[in-house]
């Protein structure tokens, strides 16, 4: 009784925080443990009994290869795009003196932010005949042309474009680790650009490179809007696609199966990851110390030009795209030329006012994105204290679990959330399929380690002597937490929250295997309206749930100087 | 920060549920599944709650095929949704019949229906009639008259049709031309050779054909001849040789949990002004005696390919195989 408030430290645990820790284990174990564990046993013992019949049957299909062949190819291509992108978006800001970078930036984060299904969307009302942009201008292919997006190279290209974002902020932080003394020495020691390039700047970035492509080669494989959108027409299905097709028109007597494949898709990223670090293992630079100064190079004449290209780039990436979604929005019929005699707000009043699916689908993604955020904000809070100040291992356990859904593409998630809940839950005898409380517990499963990432920043930058004075002052846990855990931290568990909301707000690929009559989510109804032939109705629903997107950034923004460095996706580092 | 965020929240909450909050007051739900286009079946829905204002429909709407394999996982799981189906053909709804799914409703007015519309012992009723011709753009140089023409090698890679994995009526359409003597399979394998591909449903059929992508089209008659009157530029063909149809039967589930609503839904969907507001919405009613929609104004008489829907029912399975095997997946 006479020990010390340090030693007191490690073993005095509050019952209250005993029970949050608790209750933390039991939703990882239960959400997303036991959802992942369920999801092997179908495919070794589907209904409890040991065969591997099933796997064999499924890897002997045609189908399943080919459209693993084509998964693998669309995403690394698409990786292979976002990295040249990205990369050259990263060289501009990072390295010259090209202005009016913060703008820069920003724009080029927005198209990761569009949900994919949007981009597809508005990309194929871009080009092609029907095109009410080019046909108003009177460039419009003639009828009977291919619309050149519904095809392999379409879906690479936005699965360039939509993940070249996260290749820029793993590149930027590359380059600006670049040290100058050793570009100036390489230079006294009469080297050329070449030689620089090769001896000194590649060995360095390499690593980058590869967690660039395989970050953005792990999330293109995840991809579903983007395929979705472009290659279920025209049959050319990826692996999360055809799990999709599958399910829906052949149900769950096709459930098996479908784990078989979602494990195949999680087992290529997951090699793309390993191979990355078998790749990069033995070229970790050990730099001497930070670097004094990063490298900045003078553009000089091409200054200008290079600027009018970069933002040439950006109003065909980002404005052009939207602007072929308001123009689909605002015309009365699919194939009717846009003029100032056929404009009309038709579309949003179908939507809005009429189309009770369209209505629904607005309040359930908003109180699904909301009631998620509000709750995992809420979770990440003693999860970043338990990991950051209390060291727990368990805490660090519940943390790893928690990247686990999100890392792994959402077509896994979502069959082992069927897999878990299709068949009423023992005791309470209470079925969640077919509800819209399947959709939310499989977004508190998938997107808790957004809102656990701000907070556990948060407190990684907090002194936990705050902690410890009150505590020798003698504040119980419930008062610590009320009077210096809640103040300080919230805005980090406000912005990971806004980080909840704004990702579930658009999500397609969860809601689109679990939806039901009533549950129908924004994703849903935009992929429905588009897949039974209705693009303008798609169109107006996507133009306002970007406009939602767009407004919950800036409520980001304005917070963001109360926050930690990184905590945005699209970059408030400065 | 947390009250002006909660002010933010609260505004939006506001907002988003405003459309809604009209509708509380109803007292009970109907839960329908149906294969009708989003704005159609709206209609239709919006059209029997104001007739019966204190049943609130909650609906699903998705191509056919896909709605089956919903309900059979819902089958599954032992929580069937739905009280009432109203699909594209009455061959999927006497698989349901035979699996015992189906609820009878002997009671229902079937006066001014022919024979065969329904079902002779009342379990679904037939509430249109929707033939499957060929939809042309404007721009075609082309404008085939029969389904040979489809054969036509330049047309190649032009024609879509909807795909039997979405919609029930492309479903039938491919089962009465198989049985028709004169096309047949050999008829798909020929079409599949001239680079004809099924794709999504009748709507995306529609959307390609209106936006250009393709200049010929297998599809359903209502939507071109609507699309057509508001506009868009394209014609709607009946072939030659003829046309298959659907009746876009409802029927009540065995399961449903809120029955007397569900036979509300179907007297109001076969009664005189259900079958008017069919036609308003630009269908071909099933009840004699009930005009037509303006948009047919121009059809005189089409004839009907012969259709064994027993037949179909037995071969079901021979048939999706077939598919499969000239189509491929």
């Amino acid at each position: 009784m006479t020990l010390g408030p340090t030693f007191r430290r490690a073993n005095d645990t509050s019952f209250v925080e005993a029970v949050l820790i608790g209750f933390l284990c039991l939703f990882v174990a239960a959400l997303i443990v036991w959802p992942m564990v369920r999801l092997a046993l179908e495919a070794i013992a589907p209904g409890g009994t040991p065969t591997l019949a099933p796997m064999f049957e499924t890897l002997r299909e045609a189908a399943t290869w080919r459209a693993a062949w084509r998964s693998f190819e669309t995403s690394l291509v698409g990786a292979l795009g976002a990295v040249a992108l990205g990369g050259a978006f990263a060289f501009l800001v990072a390295l010259t003196d090209i202005r009016a970078k913060l703008a820069l930036v920003f724009c080029f984060m927005l198209p990761m932010m569009v949900p994919p299904a949007v981009t597809a969307l508005s990309w194929a009302t871009l080009a092609g005949p029907a095109s009410p942009l080019l046909k108003a201008v009177g460039l419009a292919p003639p009828p009977g042309s291919d619309n050149p997006m519904y095809s392999a190279g379409g879906i690479m290209l936005l699965l360039a474009i939509q993940h070249a974002p996260l290749a820029f902020l793993v590149l930027r932080a590359g380059l600006r680790a670049i040290p100058r003394e050793l570009v100036e020495a390489g230079r006294l020691s009469g080297a050329g650009t070449a030689e620089i390039a090769r001896s000194i700047v590649a060995p360095i970035l390499w690593p980058s490179i590869a967690a660039a492509l395989a970050l953005a080669f792990v999330s293109a494989l995840g991809n579903f809007g983007i395929p979705a959108i472009l290659g279920i027409g025209e049959r050319y299905y990826v692996l999360p696609t055809l799990i999709y097709v599958r399910l829906s028109s052949q149900g769950p007597t096709v459930l098996t199966q479908a784990a078989i494949l979602s494990l195949i898709v999680a087992a290529i990223g997951v090699a793309a990851v390993m191979l990355q670090l078998f790749a990069t293992r033995r070229a970790s630079m050990r730099l001497a110390a930070r670097p004094g100064a990063p490298l900045a190079l003078n553009l000089g004449r091409w200054r200008l030009l290079v600027e009018a290209a970069a933002w040439t780039l950006l109003v065909v990436i980002l404005v052009l795209p939207l602007l072929a979604l308001i123009a689909t929005a605002l015309v009365p019929a699919y194939g009717v030329p846009l003029s100032s005699a056929t404009a009309t707000l038709e579309n949003f009043r179908e939507v809005l006012l009429r189309q009770a699916a369209t209505i629904r689908a607005f309040a359930n993604s908003f109180w699904l994105s909301v009631g998620a955020a509000v709750v995992l904000a809420a979770l990440a809070l003693p999860l970043g204290y338990a990991l950051v100040w209390k060291r727990s291992r368990l805490a660090a356990a519940i943390a790893t679990a928690a990247d686990v859904p999100y890392a792994l593409p959402g077509v896994v998630l979502a069959i082992a959330m069927i897999l878990v809940f299709l068949r009423p839950l023992p005791i309470i005898d209470l079925s969640l399929y077919g509800t819209v409380w399947l959709i939310f517990v499989a977004y508190l499963a998938r997107f808790f380690v957004l809102a656990a990432k701000p907070v556990i920043a948060g407190f990684q930058q907090l002194d936990p002597r705050l902690d410890e004075a009150a505590r020798v002052a003698g504040a119980g846990f419930v008062m610590r937490a009320r009077t210096i855990l809640v103040p300080v931290l919230a805005p980090v568990a406000i912005a990971g929250g806004l980080l909840v909301f704004l990702t579930a707000f658009n999500e397609l690929t969860v809601s689109a295997l679990l939806w039901s009559a009533g549950s129908e989510t924004l994703g849903v109804v935009i992929f429905n309206l588009e897949d039974s032939g209705l693009p303008t109705l798609a169109a107006a629903i996507s133009v306002i749930s970007v406009a939602v997107m767009f407004a919950a950034m800036g409520l980001l923004q304005a917070i963001s100087k109360r926050l930690p460095a990184g905590v945005l996706p699209w970059g408030n580092d400065r | 920060m947390f009250h002006r965020l909660a002010g933010v929240l609260t505004a939006l909450a506001l907002t988003v549920l405003a459309p809604g909050v009209t509708t509380v007051a109803a007292q009970q739900t109907l839960t329908l599944y149906t294969s009708q286009p989003q704005q159609d079946a709206q209609r239709t829905v919006d059209a029997f709650m104001a007739a019966h204002p204190n049943i609130r429909v909650e609906w699903v709407r998705d191509g056919t095929t896909q709605l089956m394999a919903r309900l059979r996982a819902e089958f599954a799981a032992g929580n069937p949704r739905p009280d009432v189906l109203l699909i594209a053909d009455s061959v999927t709804m006497e698989s349901l019949k035979a699996e015992n799914r189906l609820l009878a409703y002997p009671e229902a007015n079937v006066e001014g229906y022919p024979a065969g519309v329904h079902d002779p012992q009342r379990f679904w009723f037939g509430t249109k009639l929707i033939t499957t011709g060929i939809v042309v753009n404007r721009a075609a140089p082309v404008r085939p008259t029969s389904w040979a023409d489809l054969l036509r090698p330049d047309l190649r890679g032009q024609i879509v049709m909807p795909s039997p994995a979405v919609s029930g009526a492309a479903m039938i359409d491919i089962a009465a031309k198989a049985q028709a003597p004169g096309l047949g399979w050999d008829y798909f394998r020929r079409l599949a050779e001239n680079r004809v591909r099924p794709t999504g449903g009748n709507g995306d059929v529609m959307r390609q054909v209106a936006g250009g992508e393709r200049l010929y089209g297998i599809i359903v008659d209502f939507l071109p001849l609507r699309e057509q009157a508001r506009g868009v530029p394209v014609e709607f063909i009946f072939p030659r040789e003829g046309v298959s149809a659907i009746s876009e039967p409802v029927a009540i589930l065995r399961s449903a949990r809120n029955v007397e609503a569900a036979k509300r839904f179907v007297d109001f969907l076969i009664s005189r002004p259900g079958q008017e507001l069919a036609s308003a919405m630009g269908y071909m009613p099933a009840m004699t005696g009930v005009a037509p929609p303006a948009t047919f104004a121009g059809v005189t008489s089409v004839s009907l390919l012969p259709f064994d829907a027993a037949a179909a029912l037995r071969d079901d399975a021979m048939i999706r195989r077939q598919i499969r095997e000239i189509f491929g997946e």
